[in-house]
């Protein structure tokens, strides 16, 4: 499902300073995993959730997302990838002028989903969110946890077969963020792949999932049902 | 088709938030296309102020019928043809009868009925229309042949022509000199509207592209943005055009009565001469501008 073959990707600084973001990164995720990516700030997690979505390109090796190839993927088939990949940001990035159902009916509409469709999947998703109620709410109506489960219903109404998710529980309180990790739990256990890049020790602890830590752009430690801290 | 209406409705927003400078990017759009359709005009006037046979001859020699100078005989009328044809300065001659001269005329002034009024069939004279193999050797056919009997006069129609037409192409090159200006001033207006629209949006537009709307449907919005600002210009530069040209040349008839003018209906056909460069201009400004901004 996703693939990291020898990555290498460097960033320019202003000073002419090369910065390594991610050093000879392999790694494979296979469809219907869920697997967190931990690490310090500028551990590289932030870039490996870009070059998933091909925000960012390689310096050097392979990657492979949804049975495509990112080093050869042509700019204009790229739109067709991101519709493999749902996102969940960290700020959720809901927009203040449309309702819920709005938000997410967006998603759709934009790469031009036929409306029956659109009606019939947002109050699917929302029901799965548990938001059903509030679909006719404003975002500034909604605490941060309800407008974090719009951000994934977004996310997942176009039933992608992976979902990232950058720090979703970053903004939120603990309790919050366990609706949220049980959330994305129940999305994993539809068969999707499921990519969350977090330092919240507490929910990589609590969740026993695949651990990928980064440190300084290198992997240092991947570990099926890990926890945050070498504690085993 | 709904996506075009997402499209056109999210325009019509960014027209809406950012009014003021929708309102500069339509002006300066509106003051270069007037200028620019000013100049086409002019341009079209001179065309038709000109036929195209007063463009082909260089020399006219008109014949006395009467009038002002005892009308030519034949035999006369036949020695100058004669002449001229075996003068090595010309190249080519035409005679044109007074009812040619007549119907010439009537076409060129079909227009303007009150003056056509004032000149019949007897009035135009003939004349022998030369065209030389050197136009500068006006002076050479003026003393050889203007004391002839049956010479009424002889015009350098070239010269007359010349003087005209530096005079209106000064004015033309001026006009598109200042177009021209003014045109890169509203380019660069847009591409910065464009700009400022794009990044007041830029949260939805960066969720149309991780959800994996395409490049057009993210980029058509903005571009299309700055394409209704310049239609708008160029709609209201047509309108001032329309409005003031005829009423500008009701003024110059007064006094100059003998030009054609065109007329309001051919002023309106100008239209595609401002829409087309509204369009290219503020279309490839727009899409210069979100080259790199919006992409993916």
């Amino acid at each position: 499902m996703i693939s990291f073959e020898d990555v290498t990707k460097t960033y320019r600084t202003d000073s002419r300073d090369t910065v390594v973001a991610l050093r000879d990164l392999t790694v494979q995720i296979d469809r219907g995993e869920f697997v967190f990516v931990v690490g310090p700030s500028g551990s590289g997690k932030s870039t490996f959730m870009k070059l998933l979505t091909r925000e960012v390109e390689p310096d050097t090796g392979e990657i492979w997302v949804a049975g495509k190839n990112l080093n050869s993927l042509r700019r204009w088939k790229l739109p067709a990838l991101r519709r493999d990949i749902g996102y969940v940001f960290q700020d959720f990035k809901l927009l203040t002028n449309k309702t819920v159902a709005e938000n997410v009916a967006f998603a759709l509409e934009v790469i031009g989903m036929p409306n029956p469709v659109i009606r019939q999947r947002v109050p699917e998703v929302l029901d799965l969110v548990g938001l059903s109620d509030k679909a006719t709410s404003k975002p500034h109506e909604l605490s941060g946890g309800q407008q974090q489960r719009v951000s994934i219903a977004r996310a997942f109404v176009n039933q992608p077969p992976i979902l990232l998710a950058d720090e979703p529980t970053g903004n939120l309180d603990p309790q919050t963020s366990i609706g949220i990790m049980k959330l994305l739990d129940r999305i994993n256990r539809t068969n999707t792949t499921v990519v969350m890049a977090t330092h919240d020790q507490h929910i990589v602890d609590s969740m026993r999932k695949r651990v990928v830590e980064l440190s300084r752009g290198e992997l240092v430690r991947d570990q099926a049902r890990g926890v945050y801290g070498y504690a085993n | 088709m709904r996506r075009w209406s997402y499209i056109l409705n999210e325009a019509a927003i960014g027209l809406r938030r950012n009014l003021w400078m929708t309102v500069a990017v339509v002006l300066s759009v509106t003051v270069s296309l007037a200028l620019f359709g000013a100049s086409v005009l002019l341009r079209q006037q001179v065309d038709a102020a000109t036929d195209d046979w007063t463009g082909k001859i260089e020399v006219s020699i008109y014949l006395c019928d009467g009038l002002s100078c005892p009308p030519i005989t034949d035999s006369q009328q036949d020695e100058l043809l004669t002449d001229l044809e075996g003068n090595p300065l010309v190249d080519q001659v035409f005679y044109e009868t007074k009812e040619e001269a007549y119907q010439a005329f009537q076409e060129q002034f079909a227009n303007e009925p009150t003056f056509l009024e004032s000149v019949d069939e007897t009035t135009l004279p003939a004349s022998f229309r030369v065209k030389l193999t050197d136009p500068e050797r006006f002076d050479a056919i003026q003393t050889e042949y203007e004391n002839r009997p049956g010479v009424e006069s002889i015009v350098d129609q070239k010269e007359l022509l010349d003087e005209f037409l530096a005079f209106t192409s000064t004015i033309r090159w001026s006009a598109l000199f200042v177009a021209a200006i003014q045109m890169l001033a509203a380019t660069v207006l847009v591409a910065n509207t464009v700009r400022m629209a794009a990044f007041a949006r830029r949260d939805q537009t960066q969720i149309m592209k991780l959800v994996g709307a395409s490049n057009w449907y993210v980029r058509l919005p903005f571009i299309l943005e700055g394409v209704l600002a310049g239609l708008i210009g160029a709609a209201v530069s047509w309108g001032i055009l329309v409005v003031f040209v005829p009423w500008m040349f009701t003024t110059l008839q007064e006094s100059l009565t003998f030009v054609p003018f065109l007329t309001r209906a051919q002023i309106a056909g100008i239209w595609p001469w401002l829409a087309g460069p509204a369009v290219v201009m503020t279309g490839g400004s727009s899409i210069v501008a979100l080259w790199g901004f919006l992409d993916v």
